[in-house]
């Protein structure tokens, strides 16, 4: 029970990760029908740069939660640059193309974006400074660190923040608008193009929140890191409904409690053949059967809707 | 001064030159019906003329104003306003949201008092207001369209085939609150492959064939014209 128990946690932990990057792709597939590969490499770019003050500042003698506040001060707006520009770059002139051509295109900006990091921070696993005081609290014989509990609080707020931006706000009736037909949005008045820019500035805002947590939390950054981070909160956006908000919070949630519980309870399961290095499997797994099962996802039904 | 001044506009749409240099025009409070078979560039004039399909070389004036130039969401600013083919909803949003889609361009009070006004003209919708907006009738979702468009204050109204796939008694409807729209003293340009319809109701008409407007005139003339009548009103 309690080994349950704490699998639980620590899967919440990781799903809360895991539904920020989601959100991204969610957001982004949203609003335009794309699956945006780089987006995982965004998140990478935030944990490096917050990594990267958090390593300058760590002799400071400035308190540790205060460094990784100023890393993400400076996560945030690289990332939301970063964003904005893939989508200027990249996917902006291939708008009217066939869908096939950006969605190869975003895995050129995913291998490029990678190679940039390469040369920038190099190809060794960088480790975070102990900056930040662990302290745990027992929660029903599970123990929760004050990390975690600020990732998964961290989450709830920046989602539910969301969820009534894109609800309840000018941006966000014009971001639904231009979802569903982005011509007559703009006879409405909606300025397409802005939105779209818009979107993806806010996807990646909350990738640079998410590769602070992932830096921060498992102490470590690469290069590469965004790849298969990447592919996993794809698969919880898939999980939940690609397109739908809480389809992805849902989908994030789920996909780190399996893989939580997977790590924890295979080894036993298997008789020791297979250990909690499987992690990964379940992903995957879960991506298949969501594919083969129920394409549109939990919470979806439109899927393919758009031409 | 004429509200509407299109000259010599071309437009190319994939390729194809579907609008081959035509001229029109409208006048304030006019209803004008633009009639022609199905690919005749009817609704390609309207969507170069709203600015969702780039023309090819031509002057649209409003007002005498060259508003080719503008970007096509300034337009709604400046009075313009379309219903498109095929209603174009946001089909997952409620009707309320469509309605108020209308008026994401305005800064003043009357939303309010205007999106009741739009119930009031099509009390069905006032009933359907929370319902996703893709689960409704055609003729509804006609309504919708209409009032969405209606939201945006046009001084100008472009209609591109409201009667398109509408029962006879939905059609009569749906005109019936069009004409109310013009006594409001709204200038409106009538695309429509119901020839019949469109003629009765409007003060002037344009027939285009494949790109060009090839008969003008007054609409009661164009009725009794025997091209038309053989063309268009299958007598």
């Amino acid at each position: 029970m309690e080994i349950f128990l704490q699998q639980l946690v620590n899967g919440v932990v990781l799903g809360s990760i895991y539904a920020l990057v989601a959100l991204g792709y969610t957001l982004v597939y949203g609003i335009m029908g794309l699956i945006n590969f780089a987006h995982g490499d965004v998140v990478m770019i935030g944990a490096m740069v917050t990594l990267t003050v958090a390593r300058l500042l760590s002799n400071s003698g400035l308190p540790g939660p205060l460094i990784v506040l100023l890393g993400l001060l400076a996560a945030v707006p690289t990332c939301m640059a970063t964003g904005y520009l893939i989508e200027r770059i990249a996917y902006r002139p291939l708008r009217n193309a066939p869908r096939l051509a950006p969605l190869i295109t975003a895995i050129g900006v995913s291998i490029l974006l990678q190679n940039l990091a390469m040369m920038i921070w190099g190809r060794e696993y960088l480790s975070f400074p102990q900056i930040i005081p662990s302290h745990a609290f027992s929660f029903f014989g599970a123990s929760i660190s004050t990390t975690q509990s600020i990732i998964v609080i961290g989450s709830g707020v920046m989602m539910v923040c969301l969820s009534f931006l894109v609800k309840k706000t000018k941006l966000g009736n014009a971001m639904r608008a231009t979802s569903q037909n982005p011509e007559v949005a703009t006879l409405m008045g909606v300025e397409v193009n802005t939105v779209i820019s818009l979107t993806f500035i806010l996807g990646s805002a909350l990738a640079a929140i998410a590769g602070m947590m992932v830096s921060a939390y498992y102490g470590i950054a690469h290069y590469d890191m965004g790849f298969m981070l990447g592919l996993k909160a794809f698969t919880a956006a898939v999980l939940g409904g690609i397109g739908n908000i809480e389809g992805a919070v849902l989908g994030g949630l789920l996909l780190g409690i399996i893989e939580s519980m997977g790590a924890g309870y295979l080894g036993t399961l298997t008789g020791g053949v297979m250990g909690s290095n499987y992690q990964d499997v379940f992903a995957f797994f879960v991506l298949i059967l969501v594919l083969v099962l129920r394409p549109s996802g939990l919470l979806g039904e439109r899927v393919g809707e758009r031409p | 001064m004429k509200l509407l001044e299109v000259k010599n506009l071309h437009v190319s749409y994939d390729g194809i030159k579907a609008v081959k240099g035509i001229d029109l025009h409208l006048e304030k409070g006019e209803i004008v019906a633009l009639i022609g078979a199905n690919g005749a560039g009817k609704s390609t004039t309207l969507r170069a003329i709203c600015g969702i399909t780039p023309m090819h070389s031509g002057k649209i004036l409003l007002e005498g104003m060259d508003i080719g130039k503008i970007p096509p969401h300034h337009l709604v600013k400046h009075g313009i306003a379309l219903v498109p083919e095929g209603r174009g909803l946001f089909g997952r949003s409620s009707v309320e949201e469509n309605l108020l889609m209308g008026a994401y361009s305005r800064r003043d009070r009357e939303i309010k008092a205007d999106l009741e006004k739009i119930y009031a003209l099509f009390p069905r919708l006032a009933e359907r207001r929370k319902q996703a907006s893709g689960t409704l009738s055609g003729g509804e979702q006609q309504m919708v369209s209409l009032g969405r468009a209606l939201m945006t204050k046009p001084r100008l109204l472009f209609l591109d085939e409201p009667s398109m796939g509408l029962a006879p008694i939905m059609v009569q409807k749906i005109f019936e609150i069009i004409r109310t729209v013009a006594s409001g003293g709204v200038t409106l340009l009538l695309v429509e492959q119901n020839a019949r319809i469109a003629l009765s109701m409007s003060t002037r008409g344009y027939v285009m064939e494949s790109g060009n407007i090839i008969l003008s005139g007054a609409s009661s003339m164009l009725l009794d014209n025997p091209q038309v009548k053989a063309a268009y009103l299958g007598q």
